[in-house]
């Protein structure tokens, strides 16, 4: 929409006695979501694919470079969860479970895979590739772009682990209970020591200087 | 921990800090009505900190995964009917369920199903994710319409009523109506709907609203998940969204809805808003963003722009069922702009 001045003609809100709502999943927590899902209620499970599938693939795509691969992971994932529908167990953050899931899912098919040619490394640690968005202007205008380019370098050289539980903690919004979790720290310290030493060793880089 | 502590806590911080606090962090990403009111406080207490702040913020936001691929709509769409489709394929061979444990679904593998589905058109159903209203009966077949950019399509349903669909656009809709309600479902896009006048009601299910009439033509516009558009050119339409809001439109009104749920009623210019459907792309006073992305769509091609634009750059023109070349044409005429066209790859140039 553009700025016409016809948009901020009259307000209109008319409440309403008795109407039926659509629930609005946005404002319950994973728990009920869950629970509703695993009660067999559609319009979770929608929720859910719609919420969560794009990031899904994004995070088997670290595991598996074969697209179908991970989708084919996806696709089980799901039509297991659906099936299981009634006997599932408690999900505290969906988001954390599904790549937990998915991962397992993606290392288990991938053995089956004769077409996988990646490095073994690749196997377990996932990829993990970043970059620094071009449309975040860091501070200081005249060095902006050299100092954007030299983060984004800094951060892929940064180890895969370092770099999951980046991605993990800002991208994903995950807490540093969740990070634990799903990279098998038996500490929850463990992820907040991860992530705090990978950024400051950049620290150098993020400083909002102007003399560099 | 109490706020008082966090305050001072805070006070030590270095951007490493901050860039490793889960509170801070979770204020940037998904603000709620705790973190925002205690961070802008903090700021009012500390304004020395924020340029550390800010900075803090941005490396927050702008560092993500490198964007190497994405799942498509198609593999979008075509993943989730394949997931229901399986477990309709269940219900039909109950006997299957035990014995087959963790194998039988490797019959659904995208690839193998990739070659049996005509991509993106008449789909199956997404009926079943759907809010069920009581009076739908499970035997009704859903028929899914994908429409992508570029590409516009009408469909004339078994009631006479005839909807139009604009580009980058998926209607689900019954291949035969209830005795007692007519519904379809918009999942995203835009479409323009002339409902054959009858007793049973017709509704349109969205997302987030749905709008019952009963003899009407009316357009609905769908963008994102909760941003909503409906504009009534005759008859009468009722809007209801899922906060139990709900607008009655006259002729010539038009209902938005914008990301945050309010709700918006005006008067419209038909041709601007319901143009697309006889052909007509409409540019209103629209800057460059709206111009591009209209072209995107309408023409199913990538845009990609260099150079400079005058501050304030707005176009307003009409085309009548012309090609790219000359709509392009049209517009760098009367505004700053050159372009080149290579099969769907466009590159428009400013000249400031």
């Amino acid at each position: 929409m553009n700025k016409n001045p016809k948009s901020s003609a009259e307000k209109t809100v008319v409440p309403l006695r008795h109407f039926e709502t659509i629930k609005i999943y946005e404002d319950k927590s994973d728990q009920e979501i869950w629970k509703s899902f695993n009660l067999g209620d559609e319009t979770a499970f929608n929720y859910i694919y719609r919420t969560y599938v794009k990031d899904l693939y994004r995070y088997g795509w670290q595991y598996s470079k074969d697209g179908d691969l991970v989708k084919d992971c996806i696709q089980n994932l799901f039509i297991y969860l659906r099936r299981k529908r009634g006997e599932l167990s408690e999900v505290a953050n969906i988001r954390a479970y599904l790549y937990r899931c998915i991962q397992a899912e993606i290392s288990k098919n991938r053995k089956n895979e004769a077409r996988f040619r990646h490095a073994e490394a690749d196997y377990h640690e996932g990829t993990f590739a970043m970059e620094v968005s071009p449309e975040t202007s860091l501070i200081d205008s005249e060095s902006a772009l050299s100092r954007h380019e030299l983060l984004a370098k800094s951060l892929n050289q940064l180890t895969p682990k370092q770099r999951k539980a980046l991605l993990l903690f800002y991208e994903d919004g995950l807490s540093y209970r969740e990070i634990s979790a799903l990279m098998e720290f038996s500490e929850v310290k463990t992820a907040r020591k991860l992530i705090y030493r990978a950024i400051a060793s950049l620290k150098d880089l993020l400083k909002p200087t102007t003399n560099r | 921990m109490s706020s008082k502590e966090n305050i001072k806590r805070f006070e030590d911080y270095e951007i490493e800090e901050f860039l490793s606090d889960e509170f801070f962090v979770q204020w940037v990403k998904n603000p709620d009505e705790n973190t925002t009111h205690f961070w802008e406080k903090w700021l009012v207490a500390n304004p020395g900190k924020r340029p550390l702040v800010t900075e803090a913020a941005a490396v927050v936001r702008s560092i993500r995964y490198s964007p190497e691929s994405a799942l498509s709509d198609e593999d979008y769409v075509e993943l989730f009917e394949n997931i229901i489709r399986a477990e309709e394929g269940l219900r039909e061979e109950p006997g299957n369920r035990g014995e087959k444990e963790g194998k039988w679904y490797s019959f659904f593998s995208v690839r193998r199903a990739a070659a049996f589905f005509l991509l993106g058109l008449a789909a199956w159903a997404i009926y079943a994710s759907w809010p069920r209203s009581e009076t739908v009966q499970p035997e009704v077949r859903w028929i899914t319409k994908v429409n992508p950019k570029g590409q516009k399509t009408s469909v004339r349903l078994k009631d006479g009523t005839l909807i139009h669909l604009n580009s980058k656009t998926i209607l689900a809709y019954p291949e035969d109506f209830s005795e007692t309600q007519r519904e379809v479902r918009l999942l995203s896009g835009e479409a323009f709907f002339d409902v054959e006048k009858e007793s049973r009601p017709f509704k349109v299910l969205l997302p987030s609203a749905e709008v019952e009439v009963l003899g009407t033509d009316f357009n609905v516009k769908q963008n994102g998940d909760r941003q909503l558009s409906v504009a009534l050119v005759e008859g009468s339409v009722k809007v209801k969204d899922t906060l139990g809001n709900q607008v009655m439109l006259v002729p010539s009104e038009m209902l938005q809805i914008d990301e945050n749920g309010n709700l918006n009623k005006s008067n419209f210019d038909v041709r601007e808003i319901t143009g697309w459907k006889d052909k007509y792309l409409v540019f209103k006073n629209d800057d460059f963003a709206a111009v591009v992305q209209k072209l995107e769509n309408w023409y199913g091609v990538d845009i990609r722009f260099e150079g400079e634009l005058p501050k304030g750059w707005a176009y307003s023109g009409i085309y009548f069922d012309e090609s790219l070349a000359n709509t392009l044409e049209g517009i760098s005429q009367t505004s700053q702009i050159k372009y080149s066209i290579q099969e769907k790859q466009v590159k428009i140039t400013g000249k400031k």
